[in-house]
């Protein structure tokens, strides 16, 4: 009860504080409104988006300008389109001149095939950007090694993916991730390939202190409804890991109610 | 003025700062950050800045992306 009684369960990353354990990606919705309804919707309090060159004709809505108007929200720029540390490392200061944030989502990923992050590029980017002051949050192969490095050279949080981004193929990594989390002191957060929010459930009962979310979002068929369902599961989830689940059965039946003979004499 | 704008050429015709090229381009009231010759200009320079003939011009913007 005095669990449950405490109003915040809050989560640090690189000094700064949130209650919300659903990150938003802003790309792939159908216009602004329905993005900034699917934003309040979630609960979210970090948001993510792209930074590109300003096209002679407008081809997309301005995003910046209605986040900018939802209160107590962060924005993350990615550095997505960049295929080296370089790369990356410009997009993050240009990001952060455009953002006024200082949270970069590293993110390298040189072949548009299968769009996995290169984890020799983004070590180097997330070294030097770290070192400049960025809360660094690198999205990353589920690997426990490059995570260990990753943290070591002054990352906020680790951000291992789930499945390849946009394939909808959930805790493909499962296993990567529990080893992940075994040693990390630093949040994990599942970026990219969930699907559902039971899989946002389980991330978090698993221990990830938060997921990333975009395509589930964006591309289900009701994007403000679906936002406001991960928002639960991520909640439920959270609880649940802090409940602690109950141990697993030997290959066993346990009844959960006594197995006494109740259709015998003396209890009719 | 012959600049190069986002990789392509671009004919400014009477633009002498950066603030005055958005302005020109239609993109004077839009949230953009300015590279000039690989150099980000701040926002707080970008009126006294001045073009030359030959400038390479980037603009960027922030859009929807996860």
């Amino acid at each position: 009860m005095e669990r449950q009684g405490k109003a915040q369960d809050e989560w640090i990353v690189g000094g700064h504080r949130f209650s919300s354990r659903l990150l938003m990606g802003t790309g792939k919705f159908q216009d602004a409104e329905t993005m900034v309804g699917a934003v309040l919707a979630s609960g979210t309090q970090i948001v993510t988006v792209a930074l590109r060159r300003v096209g002679r004709i407008p081809q997309e809505d301005d995003m910046l300008g209605p986040l900018q108007q939802l209160k107590g929200i962060t924005l993350m720029p990615n550095t997505s389109g960049a295929r080296n540390a370089s790369e990356a490392i410009r997009a993050a200061r240009l990001g952060r001149e455009l953002s006024g944030s200082p949270f970069v989502k590293v993110e390298i990923h040189p072949n548009p095939h299968h769009l996995m992050p290169d984890p020799i590029e983004t070590f180097e980017a997330a070294r030097i950007l770290a070192a400049e002051g960025f809360v660094v949050m690198p999205y990353m192969p589920a690997d426990p090694v490059l995570a260990k490095r990753l943290e070591d050279v002054g990352c906020a949080s680790l951000m291992p993916l789930g499945s390849a981004i946009g394939s909808g193929h959930g805790l493909a990594t499962a296993e990567m991730l529990r080893l992940i989390l075994r040693h990390a002191r630093i949040p994990v957060i599942v970026d990219a390939g969930l699907r559902s929010p039971s899989e946002a459930a389980a991330a978090l009962e698993m221990g990830c202190d938060a997921v990333l979310v975009n395509s589930a979002v964006a591309a289900s068929g009701d994007p403000i409804a679906m936002a406001a369902a991960f928002a639960q599961a991520v909640g439920a989830g959270r609880v649940a890991h802090r409940a602690g689940l109950m141990p697993r059965g030997g290959g066993t039946a346990l009844a959960t109610s006594p197995l006494t003979a109740f259709l015998s004499v003396e209890d009719a | 003025m012959k600049l190069t704008v986002n990789g392509e050429a671009y004919e400014a015709k009477q633009s002498v700062s950066v603030t005055a090229l958005l302005e020109e381009m239609g993109i004077g009231g839009r949230a953009v950050v300015v590279v000039l010759n690989d150099e980000v200009i701040p926002f707080s320079s970008r009126r006294t800045c001045g073009l030359r003939e030959g400038d390479r011009v980037d603009l960027f913007r922030l859009v929807g992306g996860g």
